[in-house]
């Protein structure tokens, strides 16, 4: 019983299974970067994968720092890569 | 009433003992589901004797005295009139409870070792590959090489073959002789050989052969660099073996999350493997009066280290016998617990596979050489001087990934060992979870 959710990553739509979290839609897509880094643009994804090492870490509506491995994907909400 | 921080198997355990000697337990996680990092916060667990994880979903479940308070991040906690209260974030908004007594089972997480291509993606930890899973549904990607060492390797690899990836290798550090040197504990322990059967069963089922002796030195471009290590890890001879993979999973076993009882002033010591973990009693209290700490945090042993752990805090707590035959349990698990340190120990070799350039910590971006810098041009004698200098370990996850290799890469500049008291306050940070100083500042606001 999955039910689809629909959300944007820096404005592209995108859809994952209810109970995903954000870097595990990013990842079944292959598209597992999130970010880049804040001296070096060096790109980043998913590293402990359990919220331990905040490489993960997004805007999700507005508000910043947010791990995109706990984070769960919500109907419509508008994640953006951080700066 | 009795707060548990940690639903894992400890936690868990705990809760269950607790309510069923007539306790009021809150049971807070992080985490929206109970579980922990093995059971997986997930209500249809698989793998080795998972319905014993569902025995303790449905006893929470059904538990009157048991309230769980999930997605809820414990910041810190505090002594106030004899009581403890207990401060915790859920969906942004703060709120705290005071209670009288307070059981710590707060897990760990995957020890990790730099190496060059470490900070790119597709680099990523067993238990990250194993939570995406696990938790998530989602293969972490096409080839995936497994690598590190401790037994924890073997359900990752099978579970992902399991769901479907291809697996491209399990390399393991250490050498499975090693296990000779524990003969005493395996046959005390005689039910891990079942562990171990099953294990191999689902190797061969998958057809993965576990190559010993061997780690990741180097990852770019989608080719792990593979070399020769002993126990050391210490790489032998300059040969590479390369191994093409999109996702490189290491890990080096675990390390607990202390900054939580160390907030509470619970005194810490020094494991024989370097890791910093609680000091208890017998009965898994802490140095502090109503504090017992219950899991990986205590030492790493394992799932059911954790739930006779567990068990033996939540009686403890509420206030009931605690069997005989239970602290004779856990006497035999302490004994595997030392054998697993005596198999798979983490040498400090890596420090040859590590080139200037390489990030350290991954949070501020500094590089071994920023380190070196630090020490031999800069004076810093130890990582809090070094951090200072250098914003090694300041970063978002205070130093939780980086503060013990910044720490060894200091002393080995410096030849000397790191010593006790800074292991610990390389483990310890004023605050158990980054939170905003808005909400800091609210929560000051209480006193
Ligand atoms: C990613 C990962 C995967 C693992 N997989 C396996 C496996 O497949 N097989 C195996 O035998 N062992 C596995 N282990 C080892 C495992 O840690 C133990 O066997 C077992 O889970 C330990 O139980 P525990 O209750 O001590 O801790 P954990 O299971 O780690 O539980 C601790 C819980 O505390 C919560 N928590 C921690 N700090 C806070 C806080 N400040 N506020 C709120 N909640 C908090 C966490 O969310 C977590 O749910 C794994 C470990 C990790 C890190
Ligand atoms: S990957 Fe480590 S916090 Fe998200």
């Amino acid at each position: 019983m999955s039910s689809v959710i629909e959300f944007t990553f820096d404005d592209k739509e995108l859809t994952g299974e209810k109970g995903q979290s954000i870097a595990a839609v990013l990842i079944s897509l292959g598209t597992p970067i999130v970010r880049l880094t804040r001296f070096e643009k060096q790109p980043r994804s998913i590293f402990c994968g359990i919220g331990i090492c905040f490489d993960c870490v997004v805007i999700v509506d507005g508000v910043a720092n947010q791990r995109a491995c706990l984070t769960q994907i919500r109907q419509g909400m508008s994640v953006r890569s951080q700066p | 009433m009795i707060a548990i921080i940690g639903a894992g198997p400890a936690g868990l355990a705990a809760a269950v003992a607790a309510a069923r000697s007539g306790a009021e337990v809150a049971l807070f996680d992080a985490s929206t589901n109970f579980g922990g990092q093995y059971w997986r916060h997930r209500t249809d667990v698989a793998g080795y004797k998972a319905e014993r994880a569902q025995k303790y979903f449905d006893a929470v479940i059904s538990s009157p005295n048991i309230t769980f308070i999930s997605e809820a991040q414990v910041w810190s906690a505090e002594r106030r009139d004899g009581l403890i209260q207990i401060n915790y974030l859920q969906g942004g908004a703060e709120s705290f409870l005071t209670v009288e007594k307070v059981i710590l089972a707060t897990g760990a997480h995957d020890r990790t070792l730099p190496f060059p291509g470490w900070d790119y993606p597709g680099s990523m930890t067993p238990g990250a590959a194993q939570a995406l899973y696990k938790g998530h549904g989602v293969v972490a990607g096409k080839r995936i090489l497994i690598a590190g060492s401790g037994p924890f390797l073997l359900p990752v690899a099978t579970g992902l073959a399991e769901a479907g990836a291809h697996v491209v290798g399990l390399l393991e550090a250490n050498s499975p002789l090693r296990w000779a040197r524990s003969p005493i504990a395996l046959l005390r322990n005689p039910l891990k050989f079942f562990e171990l059967i099953y294990y191999l069963r689902l190797l061969r089922r998958y057809s993965l052969k576990p190559q010993f002796g061997a780690a990741v030195v180097g990852y770019e471009n989608g080719v792990a660099q593979i070399a020769r290590v002993g126990s050391s890890l210490r790489a032998k001879g300059v040969d590479r073996r390369e191994i093409a993979c999109d996702v490189v999973a290491v890990g080096w076993g675990f390390q607990p999350d202390v900054s939580l009882g160390g907030i509470l002033g619970c005194v810490e010591k020094v494991d024989r493997d370097g890791t910093v973990i609680f000091q208890v009693d017998s009965s898994q209290l802490s140095s502090q009066a109503n504090i017992w700490i219950a899991g990986e945090a205590t030492g790493i042993g394992g799932a059911d280290l954790s739930i006779t752990e567990g068990e033996i805090a939540g009686l403890a707590a509420s206030g009931s016998e605690i069997p005989k035959k239970l602290l004779r349990k856990r006497s035999a698990q302490h004994a595997f617990a030392r054998a697993l340190q005596k198999s798979y120990p983490v040498g400090d070799g890596w420090k040859e596979w590590i080139t200037p350039e390489t990030t350290i910590c991954r949070c501020e971006e500094v590089s071994h050489s920023a380190i070196l810098d630090s020490i031999h041009e800069l004076g810093a004698e130890d990582s809090r001087t070094a951090k200072l200098l250098t914003r090694a370990g300041m970063g978002l996850c205070q130093g939780r990934i980086c503060s013990r290799n910044v720490a060894e890469i200091i002393a080995g500049a410096r030849k000397c060992e790191v010593s006790p008291s800074e292991r610990i306050a390389a483990s310890n940070r004023p605050l158990a979870a980054p939170i905003s100083l808005g909400v800091l500042a609210d929560g000051e606001s209480l006193n």
